[in-house]
């Protein structure tokens, strides 16, 4: 018995190890063998085509510097004054909606979270829609009027920047107002115990601490805007204004395609945004900024009176311009045989939506948009719950390097890593290049942070004692997770895969590098319909995805709703 | 048939670098409730986490009834589910997404009885705490003290010859607290249960234990009743962190004497037999008289400060033992700077091991 029960102890022990080390390889080789290939692919400097490399330099890295030299400057002017629009939307947001009496405050707060599940594509066809030279409705009011001219032209740097600063800004109040929220409100009101004024509280209290919380949301939403690829995509290709994304994009499209120069500009930005990206969690974890605490105050919000419905107004202008004007400008578009917002002029019909729903490729990219959301959804939430599992209740020794490399792919920019995994399974002798199986095996490894990411945060809310609990009632370790474990879980495992389900299902900067002539899907056939065909058929496109993602989302709110509510 | 419950022996656990519990040994007697009180950080809470069979010793043995639950020679570790121990914990872990009654009837359901035994059963539990009125609630709708009940009730539920309790009064508020001591002491004389209990407070750990064991910084200071521990502290420690002592340097003079640092003799008791490099005695705060008794250590001095607490007051005294601390009973009160005698018996100066 004694002895039985030792070896049983031994043979746990080994059958963790297995288990650990059969997890770090799997990982590994999802996720860092694409980047090894990378690595090679931009040293290599002989035939670009041509693997292993015949003959290797640095000349693909000092190329950027020389001839795409324009490229920097575009990608640095537009992620500068995105950046400064982002910071400058999410401060005014935070300020509003956590300092101040704004009515309708909880309903607001809701309301920001929309333009996030907006996607940057739909957005930016929208403004191209909205703001195009001549044809923009915009510019066909302003004509309407009496005028002449264009009054507005999304396709400049600015109108690049004012997209993606749109749909970053929410992003930015997230960070910001968490920050704001984490000051104690002890800290003013001694400030005006002590005889400071509301101003002079203000300029030497509030603002000194809530510094670090913008500076941080600053970095990152710069190192976002880098990589940020969908806006330059759409609007920036027809102006000809190239970023980094898009030139890495266009070097791929090249006969031959130029493989090694893509690689140099994709590793020279993941290098600069894991450099910003490490920075900022340093400066976060780092432990400087003792307002960070983790812990909620429920500030007194300051009265505003009057005031307060024009910061109202504010909350909703933002909402207008990022969700509601886009989404009315593709339905008008999408509605009608040649787009106008001259309404005598219209001519409506449906033609779009059957030639959308019937068109073969079309309905064959949705499908597989759809089969790939399913499919990558429930095995990845799966898998990813085991993964959780292990990270954060196990003792297995190496769990902290499983969770590093879960994390990884999270720091590289989307399109750097499709553009790794196409190089990598170009060469790796498995043939599912320009399958739908590679596309699930890029989906499940980008989407590793974001499942992983959600599912941990529902097991840490879970006390370790709810389950200890059990195993003292007497319930064994299988018992235990069907009684316990599993139904706490239920509902952020649901919510992780409808989270998952949707950034399947409008993932873009991977699937554009590995879809294949058999294997579409629906976000890159969305851009090259927007390149190829009429806008009327791309907003009808565009809007029958957002209406797939708006679905998933009712559900994720009713869902997310019974959570906080089962388990407050 | 043996009359111990659990035997720990020489237990050793380890986290990482840290060694939590250093060598600790204790048995619990069949019915009795013995209680481990200490600072945060003292290794109590691992020892009886151990016992439980949720953290793994690295040395020692744990037997429960002449079974050996862990030992670490044998390499025999029991699993939790299968030790028939039951425990309360310090976050109550009632699960919030089932009802009261779900809850109670767990441990039951384990054991896979009769749905009528259940029944039974589960509302004999409740009737126990008070919250058979409740059996249909969802756990997520109870307040604080009622999720300490039905976590009571679970523990007990299933009849278990021990059950572990992991500071399960913290998250009380004072007044609910002490309502709830007298409860679980009645309730464990009810229940004819062996249990180990574990605490910071040391009020709680007095009032509701058969036997307190001590410890600090992984090892035992102590172990005794109540009464022993209060009255015999061996060490410092024990006598500084259990009530409230005023603690005297110097040095033993043999056969019963002790020569404080300012030169006074005081007649003093030792709890073990006095090895004669002793340099402390405590005298406990509530043990001291403010008038000169006959036949007691006598020792003159003044009233610097006056706090009035209401269930007592307590003095601070100028003698040339030093400042003394005295609490006395809210009458016949002292004005600052009257000159008193300080009068303690031989029985309440006690020699300090270390």
């Amino acid at each position: 018995m004694t002895l039985a029960s030792g070896a049983a102890v031994q043979r746990r022990r080994n059958w963790q190890a297995i288990v650990t080390v059969a997890l770090l390889l799997v990982v590994g080789f999802l996720v860092v063998l694409p980047m090894v290939f990378l690595v090679e692919a931009s040293l290599n400097v002989g035939d670009p085509l041509a693997f292993p490399p015949e003959a290797y330099g640095l000349k693909n890295y000092f190329a950027i510097f020389d001839e795409d030299i324009n490229v920097l400057w575009n990608t640095l002017v537009i992620a500068v004054m995105a950046t400064v629009m982002a910071i400058l939307i999410g401060f005014t947001l935070a300020w509003i909606l956590t300092r101040t009496n704004v009515p309708g405050r909880a309903l607001l707060e809701r309301l920001m979270e929309l333009p996030y599940y907006m996607t940057p594509l739909v957005g930016a066809l929208a403004w191209a829609v909205l703001a195009g030279p001549r044809s923009g409705f915009v510019n066909q009011l302003w004509k309407g009027m009496g005028f002449s001219g264009d009054i507005a032209d999304i396709y400049t740097h600015f109108g690049i920047a004012w997209v993606m600063a749109l749909f970053e800004g929410t992003v930015a109040f997230v960070m910001i107002s968490a920050s704001m929220k984490s000051m104690d409100p002890a800290l003013e009101e001694s400030a005006r115990v002590m005889g400071a004024s509301k101003l002079r509280t203000m300029l030497t209290v509030t603002l000194p601490l809530v510094m670090p919380g913008v500076l941080g949301a600053t970095l990152f939403v710069f190192a976002e805007m880098l990589g940020s690829f969908a806006a330059a995509l759409v609007i920036g290709i027809p102006a000809r204004i190239y970023v980094i994304t898009t030139a890495i994009w266009d070097s791929t499209l090249s006969y031959p395609p130029d493989y090694g120069r893509a690689s140099a500009m994709g590793l020279a930005l993941f290098v600069v945004m894991f450099g910003m990206l490490t920075f900022y969690r340093h400066m976060i974890v780092g432990g400087s900024f003792a307002t960070i605490t983790g812990k909620a105050f429920r500030p007194r919000p300051m009265d505003m009176g009057r005031m307060a419905w024009v910061l109202f107004a504010v909350c909703c202008l933002y909402v207008f311009l990022a969700v509601i004007l886009p989404v009315a400008a593709l339905l008008l578009t999408s509605l009608q045989r040649f787009a106008t917002v001259i309404l005598s002029q219209a001519e409506f019909t449906w033609a779009n939506y059957q030639t959308a729903l019937s068109l073969g490729p079309v309905r064959t990219a949705m499908a597989n948009s759809l089969m790939l959301g399913f499919g990558v959804a429930t095995v990845g939430v799966i898998v990813m719950a085991v993964l959780v599992w292990i990270i954060y209740r196990s003792t297995l020794r190496g769990r902290g390097a499983i969770e590093y490399l879960v994390m990884f792919p999270g720091a590289v920019p989307r399109l750097v890593f499709g553009l790794a995994l196409l190089w990598a399974w170009l060469n790796i002798p498995i043939p599912i290049y320009g399958t739908l199986w590679l596309l699930a095996l890029a989906y499940f490894t980008v989407m590793l942070p974001l499942g992983v990411r959600t599912l941990a945060g529902v097991v840490l809310q879970i006390d370790k004692s709810l389950e200890e609990c059990a195993r003292v009632c007497g319930a064994g370790w299988g018992y235990q997770m069907r009684t316990v474990t599993l139904p706490l879980l239920k509902p952020g495992i649901l919510a992780a895969w409808l989270l998952i389900f949707m950034a399947c299902v409008r993932e873009l900067g991977a699937s554009v590098f590995l879809m294949g002539p058999n294997a579409k899907v629906i976000a890159p056939s969305i851009v090259s319909a927007f390149a190829s065909s009429g806008t009327e058929l791309t907003a009808a496109m565009a809007l029958i995805q957002t209406f797939t993602v708006i679905v998933a989302l009712v559900i994720l709110f009713r869902v997310t709703r019974g959570v906080t509510r089962e388990l407050s | 048939m043996s009359t111990t419950r659990i035997e720990v022996r020489d237990l050793v656990i380890r986290y990482g670098d840290t060694t939590a519990v250093n060598g600790v040994s204790f048995t619990v007697g069949r019915g009795e409730h013995v209680t481990l009180l200490g600072p945060s950080g003292c290794g109590k809470t691992t020892t009886l986490r151990s016992i439980a069979g949720l953290e793994q010793p690295v040395a020692g043995s744990i037997t429960i009834d002449g079974q050996a639950m862990y030992d670490a020679k044998a390499r025999r570790n029991v699993p939790a589910e299968q030790r028939g121990v039951s425990m309360v914990f310090q976050s109550y872990a009632v699960w919030p997404h089932m009802t009261v009654f779900d809850n109670v009837a767990y441990g039951l359901r384990v054991r896979r009885q009769g749905a009528a035994e259940i029944k039974a059963a589960v509302e004999r539990a409740l009737d126990l705490v008070q919250m058979r009125h409740l059996a249909d609630r969802p756990a997520s709708k109870l307040s604080g003290g009622q999720q300490q009940r039905v976590a009571l009730a679970r523990a007990v539920a299933f009849s278990p010859t021990v059950v572990l309790f992991d500071e399960p009064l913290s998250n009380l508020d004072a007044k609910l607290r002490a309502e709830m001591r007298v409860e679980l002491r009645e309730l464990q004389r009810r229940l004819d249960i062996t249990s180990v209990y574990v605490t910071h407070d040391q009020e709680e750990a007095l009032a509701i234990s058969d036997r307190v064991i001590v410890m600090n910084v992984g090892v035992i200071e102590q172990i005794g009743t109540p009464e022993q521990i209060y009255n015999r502290p061996r060490s410092r420690f024990v006598a500084d962190f259990v009530g409230s002592a005023n603690l005297v340097k110097g040095r033993y003079a043999g056969d019963g004497r002790f020569e404080t640092e300012g030169g006074v003799a005081l007649q003093a008791v030792a709890g073990h037999a006095p090895h004669g490099g002793e340099t402390e005695v405590a005298i406990r705060t509530a043990y001291i008289d403010l008038e000169p008794r006959a036949g007691e250590n006598q020792v003159p001095g003044t009233v610097r400060q006056r706090l009035f607490h209401g269930d007592f007051v307590q003095y601070v005294i100028d003698s040339p033992l030093g400042a003394l601390i005295v609490r006395r009973p809210p009458v016949d009160l002292l004005d600052e700077g009257a000159a008193v005698t300080l009068s303690f018996s031989a029985e309440h100066c006690v020699l300090l091991e270390r």
